[in-house]
């Protein structure tokens, strides 16, 4: 789309460019041809008042001719010949600037038809002052009269009016060139500003959309973008409460842990404190645990007490159960009843015997018995020493 | 500004796991593993609460209420321990002395649910 748009504005300012261009090249070759007409309608004016000046000084000279022929007054003469000099002159520089031009080929020949016919007047002129010279008046009286002078005046003049009645009809047809041409040239300048000026709305158009689908876009990334933002706030404060719980929970933990095995510790401290023996025994009687005073006392080390039964090392007196000899302590862990003060025989790892008291409290896991705590001491007066 | 606490007791893990906690919550808490620290704590930034185990490394915890109080100090207490096991025998004695007391297996958050109860009432005379 982006890509689209810049495409269509530069091919728009490349042909509007093209357009400028042409006008420019247009008005240029314009310009161009109108000083070259203008160069041509001043030199065709120039031809004209040329042709002109050309019958007034024939005129002149032929007027200071006829007072010389008459007075013989050498100032008539050089007056005469004065005029037919500026005559000659006058279309010696009309020739000259009706050379060039092929439009003017014609009006080339028409001036050299003038100068013949002016050549032959000038000879006719010099010959009458010849002869005025010569034979007075009356020879050029005479030879006036041989000569059709008048004839030889109107076809000059008819051949000067007709070639300046030309050149005006050149001007004219010039005029009207030309004024084609300016009114083509206004027409394209006008055509290319016109088409310039819309391509430009055109461009001015496409370019709005753009900034406006740009600015769309512009607004609808800022949103994204707090949406995004609130979405992370969102998630981190969710983090930031996780990871808080997280620690709570470690920290829960690790309070436990600690209390726990503060706790642990402090009722071993206590248990191995006791100078009385203790055994943690199972239902089946087989010992889980014992307190160092049972290690002192015995001999035995605890790894050859656990997992063995009680009897290894204590003698129980038997009761009588439906006829068939029991452990006490069998009979009362599943009883769920205490014992208090027993005799029994405690047997040390050497083998030496000793009487002693026992008691049983059973330990009970909410409902039912899963072990007990034997506790042991010494009859009054009795010792491993002493007794066998 | 921030509520003063003082932890006292022997063993350094307890110590340090209840400022974690503690300071977590917001509060300013002190520690101390012997008497003459705590007293010297006591004396120089008086804590608005006190939480204390009965063993302490240079003497015992209730010599040490008693010496806190002797020196006119109402500050709450608030005894943590498990060397205290019978419900009755804390209601009769040690309740007396103390704020509250919480056996050591309490939670974290049941500690720290007592702690703000107690910075919220008025010390106890």
């Amino acid at each position: 789309m982006k890509e689209n748009i810049e495409q269509r504005v530069i091919g728009l300012f490349v042909l509007m460019l093209g357009i400028l261009a042409f006008v420019a090249v247009s008005a240029v070759r314009n310009i161009q041809q109108s000083i070259k007409d203008s160069d041509w309608v001043n030199h065709t004016h120039a031809v004209i008042i040329d042709v002109s000046e050309v019958l007034s000084y024939l005129h002149a000279g032929d007027s200071a001719l006829r007072n010389y022929v008459l007075t013989g007054d050498k100032r008539d003469q050089g007056a005469y010949r004065g005029a037919y000099s500026t005559m000659v002159e006058r279309l010696d520089d009309a020739k000259a600037l009706t050379r060039s031009g092929a439009e003017e080929a014609g009006i080339q020949l028409q001036i050299v038809g003038l100068q013949n016919l002016i050549s032959n007047r000038i000879d006719i002129a010099r010959s009458i002052v010849k002869a005025r010279e010569q034979g007075g008046l009356e020879a050029a009286r005479r030879l006036f009269l041989t000569n059709p002078d008048l004839d030889s005046m109107v076809t000059i003049e008819r051949a000067a009016n007709r070639l300046v009645g030309d050149e005006n009809k050149l001007l004219t047809a010039r005029d009207k060139a030309e004024h084609l041409q300016a009114q083509g040239t206004k027409l394209s300048v006008y055509s290319g500003v016109a088409v310039n000026f819309m391509l430009l709305a055109f461009v001015f158009w496409l370019l709005r959309d753009d900034l406006k689908a740009r600015r769309q876009a512009a607004k609808a990334l800022e949103d994204a973008n707090a949406q995004l933002e609130a979405k992370v706030q969102e998630r981190t404060a969710e983090l930031v409460k996780a990871n808080q719980a997280l620690k709570q929970e470690n920290l829960e933990r690790r309070w436990s842990y600690q209390a726990l095995e503060h706790q642990m510790r402090y009722n071993q401290l206590i248990i191995n404190s006791i100078v009385e023996m203790v055994f943690v025994v199972s239902r089946a009687l087989n010992i889980s645990r014992v307190n160092p005073a049972v290690v002192h006392q015995t001999s035995w080390n605890p790894q050859d007490l656990v997992a063995h039964s009680i009897e290894r090392v204590l003698q129980l007196p038997l009761e009588t159960e439906a006829g068939a000899p029991q452990n006490p302590l069998i009979i009362a862990m599943r009883d769920g009843r205490e014992i208090q003060e027993q005799p029994a025989v405690l047997i040390s790892r050497s083998g030496k015997t000793t009487p002693v008291q026992y008691s049983l409290i059973p330990l009970h896991d909410q409902d039912k018995v899963v072990g007990g705590v034997v506790t042991v001491r010494p009859r009054n007066g009795a010792s491993p020493e002493h007794q066998q | 500004m921030k509520k003063h606490i003082l932890s006292i007791d022997d063993e350094a893990d307890i110590r340090e796991l209840l400022q974690e906690a503690l300071t977590m919550r917001g509060y300013r808490v002190s520690t101390a593993a012997d008497a003459e620290t705590a007293k010297r704590i006591v004396q120089q930034d008086p804590p608005d609460l006190i939480i204390m185990d009965f063993q302490i490394e240079d003497g015992d915890g209730l010599v040490l209420i008693e010496d806190i109080r002797q020196a006119g100090r109402d500050i709450p207490i608030l005894l943590l321990t498990g060397a205290v096991f019978d419900s009755d025998v804390v209601r009769e004695t040690i309740e007396k002395k103390v704020s509250r007391y919480l056996d050591k297996t309490a939670s974290l958050s049941q500690i720290v649910t007592e702690v703000e109860k107690l910075l919220g009432q008025a010390p106890r005379s």
